[in-house]
Order: structure tokens, then C-alpha cells, then sequence
């Protein structure tokens, strides 16, 4: 009796999840209805946001994400990538566990520090150099990289920790250089977990809000060059969301919250059920 | 006392009073090994697990320096010089003296580059020459009819034997001196595990071999020489025939009339 | 040169700009953690603890109003989060197991976990501050407990895995009921690494900003009113650190070296626990 109680209440609860998921998508496509009967495709290619004329076209903060993802991944991946071979291969053991646990403690800071610290000691970097506002894609893409650069190397590497040792050594008794066995033997063995874990923190990037608002200037223009203030999908969401004063609005912005939602969970579904599953199945 | 046999023929390699410790252990896993391995022949190490017979096939390449803080002490010595020495050149070593593990350890690239990998480190790029010394080393290790018109494939295709051979035509494509085994059959079946042990054979002719085994049987199969290692110390090294049936040492004789281990 | 002699020079270059990458991103990383630190501590005070909000200006003002308020939604999104997670990891590794229902739900949960917190908060206005009229402490719990669920989920179903299959048999042998020997064997063998769980979801709720921009909203005073808007830490941060008055700036700095230390200090004690747990065994 109570067994079943117990063990109702428990699947209950796992299901929740499942209802939970179901019901954000429904109650955001139900929400940007409105928006999508008005402007159909024209919501996401056209480059006109205007409350006061209510009409509402977000390409410009498709773009905004799109560009200040990419840009953050450039930045970031070469040097994720980097720490993570520093961390597996290069350290010796006391600072790799120094190392390694800063890096997992970084990755736990808010990212609304990383967004403020941006805001007042990278934006005026950007402006003594480049000129301009200091405020832009440059800034949003630096700090994004930043915030995730933590999460990044870790699971890269843990993704090049898989690697059999007995492997590398194979490498090592042939002659080969850390270098050699990093590039022939590690990379390629991990390929699918180090691929995986990137896009990853790709997802993660997509949805980040706090460390982009600061310093992306919420603009909606498609910007001319990266040092322009424009404005990304969750920048928007972040500022107008409450400041909406019409339901085609309020539509509006659910689509785009829709949009965002519909992006990361691709790019996270990716990254979990091909490239790392992938990986798990290999070793 | 250890009772060690005097090779007369040439030697490849010499251990003298050689002493091996882990990083963080007090004790030596090694204690004053002296040995000396005949050149083209095979040489076997036995003993019960943890007695350390890993550990000195691993110095023989300095495969531990890959770890730091483990340390060396005595001498080995090699074409004329002692190999343990700070400014000893690994890699060129490594290249000299091949090993073999004891699970297959295909890259995860192609046959082919596998079995190229060592010589492309080498430098050498000429398409022709590593076509036919890949296909040379492929033959030696006896594999070569089996993956002739997959040459391409990925490596890790094939069977668990298939990928020991072909490891075995990895190591012996740069033309080692030595050839060191890891207990190379201890994860193949009984067919694979006859064809490695015949493969061995046969490669004596060109290099020197040392394998450690676990299995009796196959030091006595295979081997020329064989040497019986207890708590980290060579308690035996003589002919492989005078050490099974006439055996020197107490502990020799205990061993491999299944009296422990 | 020969191809060793190059292989040797470029091993050195890869090494070299690896490394150089690792200090890069620690000197980004010290340079975050010095700022915050410093600003942090120099506007630290009495009165932060004292005095709530107040206009630009005001020597009296702190940062009590939105300490209690992150503390009681962070309580309310834990009261949600912890009992739905824990039972769902429980459903998960104890009767779900392999099947394929299991598996879905990991899937989604996992996804869930990384996806981005704004929509959550999107999607509690729609279903709380909408028909309730006005933001509040629930709306705001609500979404940080949604966000949580996910994670401690996650960490419950691995952690109760790890319990061994005898200790679970060695109580049916007894004759008891499933959920006795769940309740009392399985999770007391899981003990730290639940609790463990539990302080890395708070602490990954603590730090959200996004989701409660417009669900618990801000306010500037002192409420323990749970139907109104409520301050917290991180919206109070980014008002603070957006407006143009130095004071707030100041107030938002320490704010941000407040919540930081908090969060860090639970991650470090999860993995204390963690550790520890292991070495007991
Ligand atoms: N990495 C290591 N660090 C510390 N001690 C080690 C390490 N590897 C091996 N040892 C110790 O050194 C001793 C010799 O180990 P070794 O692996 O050489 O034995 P073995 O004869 O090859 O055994 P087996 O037959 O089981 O392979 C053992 O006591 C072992 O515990
Ligand atoms: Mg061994």
C-alpha cells in the first residue's frame, strides 16, 4: 500500500519533467501565435523592430546570437582547447589539480559577474582601442567567450582523458613526442567527445544572458561591423520583456523566446545525443 | 644467491645491479637486477603477478619516464653506452628498442598508417619506399594476406589477433634491434595466441626479444632463455630447457612445479 | 634538420602555446576573480547588512532587502526543486532502471539542464505572472525550482546507482517493503552524494539572473511578502551595475562579491562532502 504510494509519487515526479518540457514549448508556440500569424516569415528575416509602429521582425537579434556565438567560439575554442591539453597532457599532478579545480570553480561564478566585470574593465579596453562605444558584438562575443571558457576546457578534457593509456604509450614506444601522440593518437580518439563537448558549450553560449546584456547595447539594427551595439535574442528578452505594452509585443517576444529555446535544444541535443553518445560508445 | 646463467654468445642488452623505484613507494619495486638479454634470441620473464616483471621491460625503454618521479639506479647498457642515463635519447631509443602491449593497441587511423606511423615519424615521406615497407613488415608479422585489399580501412575493424599482428608489423616496420612483449597473448584466444608465439619465432632472426608471460607453457614454447623473477629481484636466468627441468634455485623449482603463484 | 630534429622543434612551439593558453585563461580568469574581490571587499560595510535600497545618494542605504529575498527564493525554489528532483532521480535509478521511459527522461532532463534559464523565465510569466496579475516571490521560485530539478535529478539517479546492489538485497532479504528499503538503506547509502547534489543546485540557482527578470522582478525595499515582486541578489546586481550612480555601483560590486562567495563556498563544501564520503567508505 504504501510501496505503491511511494512508488506512484516517485514516477510522478519524473514525469513532471517531461510534462514540464511539453508544456514550455506549448505555452511558448501558443504565446508567439500571435506574432506568427501577423508577420508569418517575415518575423525572422526582416530587420525592423519597432514597438511604437508595432511591428516586430528579429532578424536582427538572430544575427545578434548568431554572431556573438560564433565569435565567442572562436575565441574560446582555441584556447579551451589549449588548457585542456595543458591540463591532461602537460601538468604535473599538483597543478593539475590546482589548475583543474580553479577552472571548475570559475565555470560556477554567475555569469552576471562575468557581465559586470565586462562592462566596466573590458568595454573601456575596447573603446581606448577601437574607439567607438566600447559596447557591441566585439565586447558581448569577448566576455561570452570568457564566461564559458571554464566549461569548455573542462569537458574537453575530460573528453581527451578517455584516452587509453596504454594507447598513448603505444605511440610514446614508437618514437612519437607529446606532441605527436597529442595530434595523432588523442585528438583523433577523442574527436567525437572533444566535438561534442564544444557544440556543448555552444548551446550554453546560445542562451546565456547576463554576461551579453551588459555589453551588447540592445540595439536592434543589424549591426555594420562587430563594434556596434546590436542585440541578441536573450538581450532582447532581457530588456523589453518587461517593458511590453501591447499583446502583438508581448507575441513577439515569446516567439523569440521560442526561437532561442528551439535553437539550444538542437544544438545541446547534438552535441548530447550524437557526438557524445557517440564518444561513450567508443570507449 | 641468485644464481644468473654467463651468456657466451654477443648480448644486446646488460642489466647491471639495476634498481627500480615508483614515485611515492619507500621501497624499491626493483632490487639489484643483473641480467644479461642474448642478442637474436628470446628471452622470457616469469614469475607470480606483482613481481615485478613489467616493470623492468618498461626500463628497457624508459616507458616510466613518461610518469615523472620514478627512479632509476644501477646501469643497462646498450650499443656500448648506459641508457639511463639524463642525456640518453629517447626517442631514438624508442625507435631501437619496440614494445608490444599486452592488449592490441591499433591507432585510430587506418592499417596502413598504422603500420606507417613509426616511419613517418622517422621522416620518411617517399610513397614508394613506405608502400613496400609497409607491405614488407605486413608480410613479416604474418598478416599480410589477411588485410592486403583493406589497406585502408580503419585499424579497429579487425579481430583482437589480427590488430596484435598488426601492432607487432607497427613495431617491427622501423626495423627495431629489440623487441619487448608484454605478456602480448594474455587477451587472444588460442589460435591467435599460436600464431603471435610462432610469429615470435620467427622474428628472432633479425631481433633480440624479451617477453614476460604468465604462462609457463609458453616461456618453455617459445623462449631460449627464461628468467624467473620473485619480489622484485631475478632469483634465475639460465638455458629455458636447464630452467624448467633442472632448475637451480629453490624458489625456481617451487614456482614452476605450481608450489605458489 | 632532420624530420626528428623538426618534430622535436615543433613539439616544443605546440607545448609552449598550450601552456600559454593555460595562463591566458588563468589571467583572464584572476583578473575577473581580483576585480571582484577587490571592488568587493572595498565596498563592503555594516550598513549593507543594515539598511535596505534606496535612492541614489542616500548614505543609508544596503543590501538587506535583497540578501533576505535571494535567501527566501533561493528556500522556496529548493523547498520545490529538491523533494520533485530527488524523487524523479529515485524513480529513475531505482524503479525506471533501463527502460526506455528511463531513458527518455534522463535525455530531456539532461537537455533541460543546459538549456537556456531566460526561457524558463518566459515561460513562468506566462503560466504564473500572467494570471496572477503582478511578479512575486512565487513566480521567481517557481522558475529557479524548475531550473533545479534537472540537477539534482541528475545527481540523485547517478548517486543511487552507486549504492550496491547487496546492501538493497540484503534488506528485501529481511523481509522489507521497497520504499523502507529505499528510504532507509539505499539513501542513507547515498547520503553525501545527495546532500552534495543539493548544494550544487542551490548554487546553481543562486547565481540565476535571467529567469527572475520577470517573474519575482525587483524591488528596491525590504518584503517578505511572497504575492509581491521580491529584490534579489542578482537582479539587484545588474540595476545597480547598469545605472549611472556610483553608490549603487559600489553596492552592486559588493552584492556580486557576496553572492559569489556564497556560491563558491557551496560548491567547495558539495565537493568537501563529496570527498569525504568517498574517504569513509
Ligand atoms: N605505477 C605504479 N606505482 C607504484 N607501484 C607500482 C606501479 N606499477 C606497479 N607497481 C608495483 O610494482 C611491483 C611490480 O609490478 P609489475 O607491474 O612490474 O608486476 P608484474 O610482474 O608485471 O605483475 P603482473 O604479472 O601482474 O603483470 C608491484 O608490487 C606493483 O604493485
Ligand atoms: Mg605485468
Amino acid at each position: 500500500m504504501i510501496d505503491k504510494i511511494f512508488f506512484n509519487f516517485t514516477r510522478l515526479s519524473a514525469l513532471l519533467i517531461l510534462v514540464i518540457v511539453a508544456w514550455i514549448f506549448v505555452v511558448l508556440f501558443n504565446h508567439s501565435l500571435e506574432a506568427m500569424n501577423t508577420f508569418g516569415l517575415d518575423f525572422i528575416t526582416r530587420d525592423e523592430w519597432a514597438p511604437n509602429l508595432d511591428k516586430f521582425g528579429a532578424y536582427a537579434a538572430i544575427l545578434g546570437s548568431i554572431i556573438s556565438t560564433t565569435l565567442a567560439m572562436l575565441l574560446a575554442v582555441p584556447i579551451a582547447v589549449g588548457v585542456a591539453i595543458f591540463l591532461s597532457e602537460i601538468a604535473h599532478d599538483k597543478i593539475k589539480g590546482f589548475f583543474g579545480v580553479s577552472v571548475e570553480l570559475l565555470a560556477a561564478i554567475p555569469s552576471v559577474i562575468y557581465g559586470m566585470w565586462g562592462l566596466f574593465y573590458f568595454v573601456p579596453i575596447i573603446r581606448d582601442i577601437f574607439g567607438g562605444l566600447g559596447i557591441g558584438l566585439l565586447a558581448a562575443g569577448i566576455v561570452l567567450a570568457i564566461m564559458i571558457l571554464p566549461f569548455m576546457a573542462a569537458v574537453t578534457r575530460d573528453a581527451m582523458n578517455t584516452t587509453p593509456d596504454i594507447l598513448k604509450e603505444s605511440a610514446y614506444a614508437l618514437g612519437g613526442t607529446q606532441w605527436d601522440v597529442i595530434k595523432d593518437i588523442i585528438i583523433p580518439y577523442a574527436k567525437a567527445g572533444i566535438i561534442g563537448s564544444l557544440i556543448l558549450a555552444l548551446g550554453r553560449a546560445i542562451g546565456e544572458t547576463m554576461a551579453v546584456t551588459f555589453v551588447m547595447g540592445n540595439v536592434h539594427h543589424v549591426p555594420g561591423s562587430i563594434l556596434d551595439p546590436t542585440t541578441s535574442i536573450p538581450v532582447t528578452l532581457a530588456n523589453e520583456f518587461t517593458e511590453a505594452d501591447s499583446s502583438l509585443y508581448f507575441s513577439s517576444l515569446f516567439g523569440l523566446a521560442l526561437t532561442l529555446l528551439i535553437m539550444s535544444f538542437v544544438v545541446i541535443a547534438v552535441a548530447k545525443f550524437y557526438f557524445l553518445r557517440k564518444a561513450r560508445r567508443a570507449s | 644467491m641468485a644464481s644468473i646463467i654467463d651468456i657466451k654468445e654477443e648480448c644486446a642488452l646488460h642489466v647491471r645491479d639495476f634498481e627500480f623505484t615508483y614515485k611515492g613507494s619507500s621501497a624499491p619495486s626493483l632490487k639489484k637486477v643483473t641480467m644479461p638479454i642474448a642478442r637474436h634470441s628470446i628471452t622470457a620473464l616469469i614469475g607470480p603477478s606483482g613481481c615485478g616483471k613489467t616493470t623492468l621491460l618498461r626500463s628497457f625503454n624508459r616507458m616510466h619516464d613518461l610518469y615523472p618521479g620514478n627512479s632509476y639506479g644501477g646501469e643497462i647498457e646498450f650499443e656500448g653506452r648506459n641508457i639511463l642515463t639524463p642525456k640518453e635519447d629517447l626517442i631514438q631509443l624508442r625507435t631501437k628498442i619496440g614494445m608490444i602491449f599486452q592488449k592490441p593497441t591499433a591507432f585510430p587511423m587506418s592499417i596502413f598508417d598504422n603500420v606507417a606511423y613509426g616511419m613517418r615519424l622517422q621522416g620518411i615521406k617517399n610513397k614508394t619506399e613506405l608502400n613496400d615497407r609497409v607491405e614488407k613488415a605486413l608480410k613479416d608479422a604474418a598478416i599480410w594476406k589477411e588485410v592486403s585489399d583493406r589497406l585502408k580501412h580503419d585499424a579497429n575493424g579487425l579481430s583482437g589477433g589480427q590488430q596484435q599482428r598488426l601492432c607487432i608489423a607497427r613495431a617491427i616496420a622501423v626495423e627495431p634491434e629489440v623487441l619487448l612483449f608484454d605478456e602480448p597473448t594474455s587477451a587472444l584466444d588460442p589460435i591467435s595466441t599460436q600464431g603471435i608465439e610462432k610469429l615470435v619465432i620467427e622474428l628472432k632472426e633479425r631481433v633480440s626479444i624479451i617477453i614476460v608471460t604468465h604462462n609457463m607453457q609458453q616461456a618453455a614454447r617459445v623462449s631460449d632463455y627464461t628468467g624467473f623473477m620473485y619480489l622484485g629481484e631475478l632469483i634465475e636466468l639460465g638455458q629455458t630447457e636447464e630452467l624448467f627441468v633442472t632448475p637451480k634455485e629453490k624458489l625456481t623449482q617451487e614456482y614452476i612445479t605450481g608450489k605458489f603463484g | 634538420m632532420t624530420a626528428v630534429q623538426k618534430r622535436i622543434v615543433i613539439n616544443k612551439i605546440a607545448l609552449t602555446l598550450s601552456t600559454l593558453s593555460a595562463l591566458i585563461a588563468l589571467a583572464f580568469l584572476f583578473w575577473i576573480l581580483g576585480v571582484l574581490v577587490m571592488k568587493g571587499i572595498s565596498a563592503l560595510n555594516w550598513n549593507i547588512f543594515i539598511f535596505e535600497g534606496a535612492p541614489p545618494g542616500y548614505a543609508e542605504s544596503g543590501l538587506k532587502h535583497a540578501l533576505v529575498g535571494q535567501a527566501i527564493l533561493i528556500g522556496m525554489a529548493t523547498a520545490i526543486g529538491v523533494p520533485l528532483g530527488i524523487l524523479a532521480g529515485t524513480y529513475l535509478s531505482e524503479y525506471g532502471k533501463n527502460s526506455k521511459l528511463a531513458h527518455t527522461i534522463r535525455d530531456i532532463s539532461d537537455i533541460m539542464m543546459s538549456a537556456p534559464s531566460i526561457v524558463i523565465g518566459a515561460f513562468v510569466y506566462a503560466v504564473v505572472v500572467i494570471p496572477m496579475g503582478h511578479f512575486s516571490a512565487w513566480a521567481g521560485a517557481i522558475a529557479l525550482g524548475i531550473i533545479m530539478i534537472p540537477v539534482i535529478l541528475r545527481t540523485t539517479d547517478d548517486m543511487l546507482q552507486l549504492v550496491p546492489g547487496e546492501l538493497r538485497e540484503a534488506a528485501f532479504a529481511l523481509g522489507a517493503p521497497k520504499y523502507k528499503v529505499i528510504l532507509s538503506v539505499v539513501y542513507r547509502g547515498a547520503k553525501a552524494g545527495i546532500l552534495t547534489g543539493v548544494l550544487l543546485g542551490i548554487a546553481r540557482v543562486g547565481g540565476e539572473t535571467a529567469p527572475l527578470l520577470f517573474t519575482s522582478f525587483n524591488d528596491n525595499f525590504f518584503t517578505t511578502d511572497l504575492n509581491a515582486a521580491m529584490p534579489s541578489l542578482t537582479v539587484t546586481i545588474f540595476n545597480y551595475a547598469t545605472s549611472p550612480y556610483e553608490d549603487w555601483q559600489q553596492l552592486g560590486w559588493a552584492a556580486a562579491f557576496i553572492l559569489s562567495m556564497f556560491i563558491l563556498g557551496l560548491n567547495i563544501l558539495g565537493r568537501v562532502i563529496l570527498f569525504a564520503g568517498k574517504k569513509g567508505k
